[in-house]
């Protein structure tokens, strides 16, 4: 019965908290390596055959790739591209749909039908085929990436802001507010989205893992960033065929998208356990 | 049943609730009044140890084991089984997912009792429900019967003593008076042992034997309920009195 | 005199209707609607508060209906005070009370506060920092800064410390405007309301002086009700009927739980004047004389 349950419930959460700190500084790390990219890599941006294909070594910690290009110093410039595509994905997917999720939420009716019909309409494509389709049909590129994955994203932050926020639009503060003829745009803009957040913010950063590696696998089909950008999935899909005579060109840009993507998700696990509140600890 | 001396529970320092006396013998009902932060289910918790992260001092007895030094495998024996713990929503507790027959038994076979159709239909009676429920999921049935079921559970694990938090405050109150009546009954005929925290001093006045009214974490009364009831000598349990409508 | 009006009005939620042809009118006075979970009285005060339009049926707000009245104007005039779970808790007390207001008269937040008993200083804290009691008076101010001349409170009492109750009722008491209480407390409604309905599963069966029901029902649910409060050092509270069964579809809708159920109860009995009230029961003749 519950006297056995209970404490025990409590005691859990720790755990995974621990996780959710680790994820915490592996991103921090990344983020901070990507960004301070120019200061921190120890070789310029460039090719440099004399030095192709060199293995792990003093000088070239992570080895270097075919054009003789340090690995190391590729990785930190590819996580600003990862990095960016991942903020700029989730930035435009989060504001289009929250923002249609809430307003359908709250309206109900027809509105929540038709806006939830389009959602439904673009779930109905495969995200990655979606995305392959624009990327063919537009240039190939970082920003292609963005947009081919925003226009399979969003729907999915419609439909949990659209729950959450009907959720909302019953609680008694919405009433009270209505019954004092507050207009709905500004009870959507005051009440309804402030409350509605929380788990937005949690899933962004379940998704972020998700949207590396969605870009990685864009680029390592060869329709996502292009030379000489770096990017990490393209760095992938250049090393693959090296992998059996020289492994460090695949394995070490495979470990940080593994190791960025895992960190992202343990965060917003623990996020989401930190903001439930049916395993909030009095 | 329960023994309390010198109860003192604080957490980081603060004490939550401090009860130098407290004692339910067998067939009595003894309640905890007070307001909401008056630490009463706190030491209710305390007594089945289920309070964690506070620092507990004093003597605690529950069914023979002292519960402050017995190990985890005694504590185990007593919890649940012998001393029941009933809460306010029973329903949040019950797995959603799984029949109240498939519950019952796997809880009367973890406390190693025989989980019999008879025994299982007999605890079901006795709170005046029908063992045709046992097949219902939790949420198909009502508040007031899953309040019933709490106790009904406890019955089939032989407790001699109830633990019960507020048991009828999210009930409405002909479903109240209907589960209070089953508690009556079942001290009456089995002798049980009631220990009720409730903020209802007009409910708590009709079944209990003993009254310990709490504020900010001290017993500020205590005593036989219709001596504590007519004339109460604090002004707070005057005040509790007062407000009643 | 009149202010709102249900005329057999039936609600719902979907296509399923939880309130059934009722009419009722909110009277000077106080009125209180008394019922338990699923009764129905919450869904009603959503419809007289403009916040559910009837499925079937009319609520008229002097000689207007609510669908054609200036909804500004009824605003102003008829408030809800919920539960004390009624403020955003992202937003500042000085904020909640301010949005009652016009622009210009952001600067009566203090003496509304002060006005509930509260420290206007109360103003730039949350929700979560109040105890239950302050925040159910931050409610009602809420309520009062539009001067309106009809409240509507929603169990406004139910979830605070009965101490705390009390003195929230006395402030209730004291206000000059007219209410409409729904509640299943019924120590509130005597001490607030001059009239009363009984509803359960989404009908009147009941209705009458609040003094006159409480002392001799004369429906054997009101009775249920009544007796199944604790009184202090009074007998065990005692359960009448069969709590768990559910409201029947068809004739009484408390035929299943009633102790006094005949056969003839099966035929739904209207709602009729018995002596000061009116009553829906077949055998309300011998339910007020025991």
């Amino acid at each position: 019965m519950t006297a056995t349950g209970a404490p025990l419930r409590r005691r859990l959460p720790r755990i995974p908290d621990r996780f959710a700190a680790l994820g915490a500084v592996i991103i921090v790390i990344v983020v901070l390596a990507s960004l301070l990219a120019p200061w921190l890599a120890p070789y310029p941006d460039d090719p440099n055959p004399l030095e192709s294909l060199q293995p792990p070594s003093a000088a070239h910690w992570l080895g270097t790739d075919k054009v003789g290009r340090d690995v190391l110093t590729q990785i930190l410039y590819g996580g600003r591209t990862s990095l960016f595509i991942a903020a700029a994905v989730l930035a435009v997917s989060a504001v289009v749909g929250v923002t249609l999720g809430v307003v359908a939420g709250y309206a109900g009716g027809w509105i929540r039908d038709m806006i939830m019909r389009v959602t439904d309409v673009f779930l109905a494509f495969p995200a990655l085929l979606l995305s392959l389709a624009l990327a063919v049909v537009l240039q190939p590129g970082v920003n292609t990436v963005v947009l081919a994955i925003a226009v399979t994203w969003w729907p999915w932050y419609t439909r949990l802001a659209a729950s959450v926020a009907a959720s909302i639009s019953t609680r008694s503060y919405v009433d009270a507010a209505r019954c004092l003829g507050v207009p709905a745009p500004l009870i959507i803009l005051r009440h309804v989205l402030p409350n509605s957040l929380t788990p937005v913010l949690v899933q962004i950063s379940l998704d972020a893992g998700g949207v590396i590696l969605t870009a990685a696998a864009l680029s390592y089909l060869g329709l996502g960033a292009q030379e000489p950008t770096a990017e990490w999935g393209l760095m992938v899909q250049q090393g693959q065929t090296l992998f059996t005579t020289n492994w460090w060109v695949v394995t070490f840009p495979g470990l940080a998208i593994l190791v960025t993507a895992f960190a992202f998700n343990v965060l917003g696990e623990g996020l989401r356990n930190a903001l439930d509140p049916r395993r909030a600890v009095k | 049943m329960i023994e309390v001396r010198d109860l003192r529970v604080s957490y980081g320092g603060r004490v939550v609730a401090d009860v130098p006396e407290l004692d339910v013998r067998e067939g009595e009902c003894v309640a905890i009044v007070g307001e909401s932060g008056s630490g009463k289910t706190t030491t209710l918790l305390s007594l089945l140890g289920l309070t964690t992260d506070a620092e507990i001092s004093g003597q605690i007895r529950v069914c023979g084991v002292d519960v402050l030094t017995a190990p985890p495998r005694r504590l185990r024996e007593i919890r649940g089984a012998r001393a029941a713990l009933v809460m306010q929503s029973p329903q949040a507790a019950l797995s959603p997912a799984t029949r109240l027959g498939v519950l019952m038994r796997r809880a009367l076979r973890l406390h190693g009792r025989p989980a019999t159709e008879p025994a299982m239909a007999e605890a079901m009676e006795a709170v005046l429900l029908d063992p045709a429920l046992l097949r219902r999921y939790p949420h198909e049935i009502s508040g007031g019967q899953a309040q019933r079921f709490a106790i009904a559970l406890a019955i089939a694990l032989g407790a001699e003593v109830i633990l019960a938090d507020e048991p009828t405050s999210a009930l409405d109150v002909t479903v109240q008076a209907e589960v209070v009546g089953v508690l009556r009954r079942l001290r009456a005929e089995r002798g049980l042992a009631l220990l009720l925290v409730s903020h209802d001093l007009a409910l708590v006045s009709t079944i209990a034997d003993r009254v310990l009214v709490m504020k900010d974490g001290a017993v500020v009364e205590s005593g036989p309920a219709p001596e504590v009831l007519a004339e109460p000598s604090h002004p707070y349990t005057r005040e509790l009195l007062e407000a009643l409508p | 005199m009149t202010m709102l009006r249900a005329e057999r009005v039936t609600l719902g939620y979907g296509k399923r209707p939880v309130v059934h042809d009722v009419s009722l009118d909110v009277t000077e006075g106080g009125v209180g609607l008394i019922g338990e979970s699923g009764s129905g009285k919450t869904t009603l005060a959503r419809a007289f508060l403009g916040l559910l339009s009837p499925m079937s049926g009319t609520i008229w707000y002097g000689d207007q209906t609510l669908k054609s009245v200036d909804m500004r104007k009824f605003r102003k005039d008829v408030q809800p005070v919920f539960q004390a779970e009624s403020l955003d808790p992202r937003m500042r007390i000085g904020s909640s009370i301010a949005e009652a207001l016009p622009r210009a008269a952001r600067s009566r937040v203090g003496e509304l506060l002060e006005q509930v008993g509260l420290d206007p200083g109360l103003a730039a804290r949350r929700p979560h920092q109040l105890s239950g009691g302050q925040r159910q008076r931050v409610v009602i101010a809420r309520a009062l800064a539009v001067g309106p001349r009809l409240l509507i409170l929603d169990e406004p009492t139910s979830a605070l410390d009965v101490t705390v109750q009390a003195k929230i009722l006395d402030l209730l008491a004291g206000l000059d405007t007219e209410r409409l209480l729904i509640t299943h407390n019924l120590a509130v409604v005597e001490r607030l309301c001059r009239t009363s309905h009984v509803l359960f599963a989404g009908r009147v069966v009941e209705s009458g002086p609040t003094a006159d029901l409480l002392a001799k029902p004369a429906h054997p649910y009101t009775k249920a009700l009544r007796d199944a409060v604790p009184k202090l050092g009074g007998p065990p509270p005692e359960a009448r009927g069969r709590t768990e069964a559910v409201p029947a579809a068809t004739g009484c809708p408390y035929r299943l739980r009633c102790p006094l159920s005949v056969p003839e109860c099966e035929q739904a009995p209207p709602l009729r004047a018995l002596e000061s009230r009116q009553v829906a029961c077949h055998r309300a003749e011998e339910v007020l004389l025991t």
